[in-house]
């Protein structure tokens, strides 16, 4: 082994055994954005030899602010985050197996994209990606590290099937389309997302060389501007006992059964997207998180908000109609931004 | 929910149908034709009695030349490219649905028919005087729609069936929308062809559908395989309706649109349709002078079946489709309805209309929501 990892095979919790099982794992990264790029950064610096990237987005300009790993050439290239993801990641070690992979992690693709995982970490925007996943792990018992952060505020909490609680225990359901607040409409400081990730990947490391006592435990939550630091303790809450996903083993998500449908519309350049269970949405309060984005106009029936040369048509349920593509991964980018799912 | 829905796909069915379709599958859910068992020679009389029935709605004197299809579209491709030979020419609308035209174009594509589109009027009617001016010297087929989907106009067939014989044309007709809602004969409009499906006007089940072949046409078969007749030689029999009908049939959905149809034949189709273009006429004179709402297609009752596509001033038709669903428990249709030239031709292309499409079993009650709807999202423009 070369010098390149001499100081971390020095620290105690790894040493030149963890070294080497860091070096052997295949690890998922799911969305490229403000947590990937400092995840991803970590893990390839870390030793990680083999890294999957998945993310469907493009690189804009917004996202120079705190996804690390792009910057104006990429913008200028017009580069996918998790191509763009590569090329620099391959600069740090020219050696890792990095493989990026421009598509939407759904019921459908999940199978081919996490079934070599020895560990997936959570860098998604939505709370329905979230919750596939977790489905996902907990039925093939694959940890996974869930990370969120908006604000200032990040979470952070392990999932290792089946020794800890599962997603589903801690939040039963995701909340409905629409109801929650995103990055892009409620903004989102540098550091908090590099914090998290931060803490996310020392996750990983412990979990890769087996430190499973060392582990984070329960919900960690994190306030970097009212200095904040809460610990929900949900490992004593044990695992809920009717846990949909991790008790009862019903994989709602991966069945499809409480995931979206997409659908391209028929001749008319938009998209359709909508929950089965549905939403009830007050399009007003919608309406007074969207200002800011862009041009905005609303009735008891819809609402429609016209951003770039995309036009976003909001139902009370939830449902949504994305006019300006065919693309289905660009309406659900699009849709997870702006409405939240 | 109401359901007003119905030209793509009428809903729900007599009851006739559930109970024919559970009945049938639990008794003579044998395989028709090959075994020679009661319970096969049970399901291939069953097949058969409802070629007899299918013959009885179009007036077609010999029940072979019924064949069974999947649906509409296997049945007009299984007319279209059955048989058009290199060098024909076709004529056929604007007005059809993709069934006719991207079967055509496949074969204009590959250099083998030539296709000349005859135009339609601002209403939405096709004059038989332009069909009879496109006739060239290698004219084959005059492939055509009843009434288009989007629009509902019924279309001069009678006319245009007898240009065709003088000029010994094959005359096809796609009467996916109005098999069972409009009286139909194959003699009296000189009908060479004719697909329907099996979901619709008949109030069957989806999966069914047929095509007649008439006496002045021979179609290659397009599929090869078991018919339970000669099977000891190589080549498909010729035999009507066998050389066209090969592999297992749907015997289910065939039995259920037995059931479909003979309740439309006691119903009687007058009767039928005088019920929905009575609840469309009701709409039409609700919104018809109102200019916030455009409607498409001829306004005279007589000339239009129970489809009307509108378009409401201020919202996209997809916009008020999920509105009428979401807000009101009304299920219509927006978008182009698989007919993107009725669309360039109308001025509605890309986005469409809004079609609402009443059944037999739609009352005035639904209609009156639908107004009562309709007015309450126009008042809230934005």
């Amino acid at each position: 082994m070369s010098d390149r990892y001499a100081r971390q095979i020095l620290f105690h919790g790894i040493g030149s055994l963890g070294q080497r099982l860091l070096m052997d794992k295949s690890v998922v990264l799911a969305g490229c954005g403000a947590l990937g790029c400092t995840s991803a950064n970590l893990l390839i610096r870390s030793g990680i030899k083999h890294l999957k990237i998945i993310d469907r987005d493009y690189i804009e300009e917004t996202n120079l602010q705190r996804q690390v790993l792009f910057d104006e050439e990429d913008i200028k290239k017009n580069l996918p985050k998790a191509v763009a993801a590569q090329r620099k990641l391959q600069k740090i070690d020219s050696d890792a197996r990095i493989e990026p992979v421009i598509g939407d992690l759904n019921p459908s693709t999940i199978e081919s994209l996490l079934s070599d995982a020895d560990i997936v970490i959570d860098g998604t925007d939505n709370f329905e990606t979230r919750f596939l996943i977790n489905d996902y792990c907990v039925k093939n018992e694959i940890p996974w590290i869930y990370g969120a952060c908006i604000g200032a505020l990040g979470l952070v909490m392990d999932i290792v099937p089946p020794k800890t609680p599962c997603l589903r225990c801690v939040l039963e359901d995701m909340p409905p389309f629409g109801t929650t607040e995103t990055c892009d409409t409620a903004g989102i400081i540098a550091p908090i997302a590099s914090i998290i990730a931060s803490i996310q990947v020392t996750e990983a490391l412990k979990i890769l060389t087996n430190n499973l006592d060392e582990l984070s435990k329960g919900l960690l939550k994190i306030d970097v501007w009212r200095n904040e630091i809460k610990r929900l303790h949900v490992e004593n809450i044990s695992k809920k006992l009717d846990c949909a996903a991790c008790k009862q083993q019903r994989y709602e998500f991966l069945a499809k059964d409480k995931y979206s449908m997409e659908t391209s519309l028929c001749g008319r350049n938009a998209v359709q997207i909508l929950h089965p269970d549905g939403s009830r949405l007050d399009l007003a309060k919608l309406a007074g998180r969207l200002e800011k984005i862009g041009n905005i106009s609303f009735n008891s029936f819809l609402l429609r908000l016209k951003v770039g040369k995309y036009e976003l048509t909001v139902f009370p349920d939830g449902r949504s109609i994305i006019s300006g593509t065919n693309d289905i991964l660009i309406a659900k980018g699009l849709y997870a931004k702006y409405i939240g799912m | 929910m109401i359901y007003l829905d119905n030209a793509a796909t009428t809903f729900p069915k007599p009851e006739t149908v559930y109970t024919k379709m559970d009945t049938f599958y639990r008794t003579l859910g044998a395989n028709p034709g090959r075994s020679g068992h009661k319970m096969a020679v049970a399901a291939e009389k069953e097949i058969e009695d409802t070629r007899a029935v299918v013959a009885q709605l179009f007036g077609i004197q010999d029940p072979r030349r019924l064949i069974f299809t999947f649906n509409a579209t296997d049945a007009i491709n299984m007319g279209i490219k059955g048989l058009l030979k290199q060098g024909d020419h076709v004529i056929t609308t604007y007005l059809e649905h993709n069934a006719v035209s991207r079967a055509l174009y496949k074969l204009e594509k590959r250099n083998i028919i030539t296709v000349s589109k005859v135009n339609n009027s601002q209403d939405g009617f096709v004059d038989p005087d332009d069909i009879k001016n496109t006739i060239i010297p290698g004219t084959r087929l005059i492939v055509m729609t009843h009434v288009p989907n989007a629009l509902g106009t019924i279309q001069p067939i009678r006319e245009i069936g007898k240009i065709a014989r003088e000029n010994d044309i094959v005359f096809m007709l796609d009467a996916a929308q109005t098999a069972g809602v409009c009286e139909l004969d194959v003699n009296a409009y000189f009908i060479d062809m004719l697909a329907f499906t099996g979901h619709k006007g008949p109030l069957g089940p989806t999966g069914t559908g047929g095509l007649f072949v008439g006496e002045r046409v021979t179609l290659d078969s397009w599929r090869e395989g078991g018919t339970g007749f000669e099977p000891t030689s190589l080549s498909q029999p010729e035999e009507l309706p066998f050389k066209l009908e090969s592999g297992t049939p749907n015997t289910v959905g065939i039995a259920g649109m037995r059931a479909g149809i003979e309740y439309v034949l006691l119903e009687g189709i007058s009767k039928i349709r005088a019920h929905e273009q009575r609840l469309t006429d009701k709409l039409i004179q609700a919104i018809g002078n109102d200019d916030r709402f455009i409607l498409y297609g001829t306004k005279e009752s007589n000339k239009r079946v129970g489809i009307l596509s509108i378009n409401v001033e201020g919202f996209k038709p997809y916009e008020i489709g999920a509105i009428l669903d979401q807000s009101f428990g009304i299920a219509v249709r927006p978008g182009l309805h698989c007919a993107p030239f009725a669309h360039q031709k109308m001025g509605t292309f890309p986005d469409g209309t809004v079609r609402i499409s009443p059944g037999y079993f739609n009352t005035e009650e639904d209609i009156d929501q639908l107004i009562a709807a309709l007015y309450k999202i126009v008042s809230e423009r934005i």
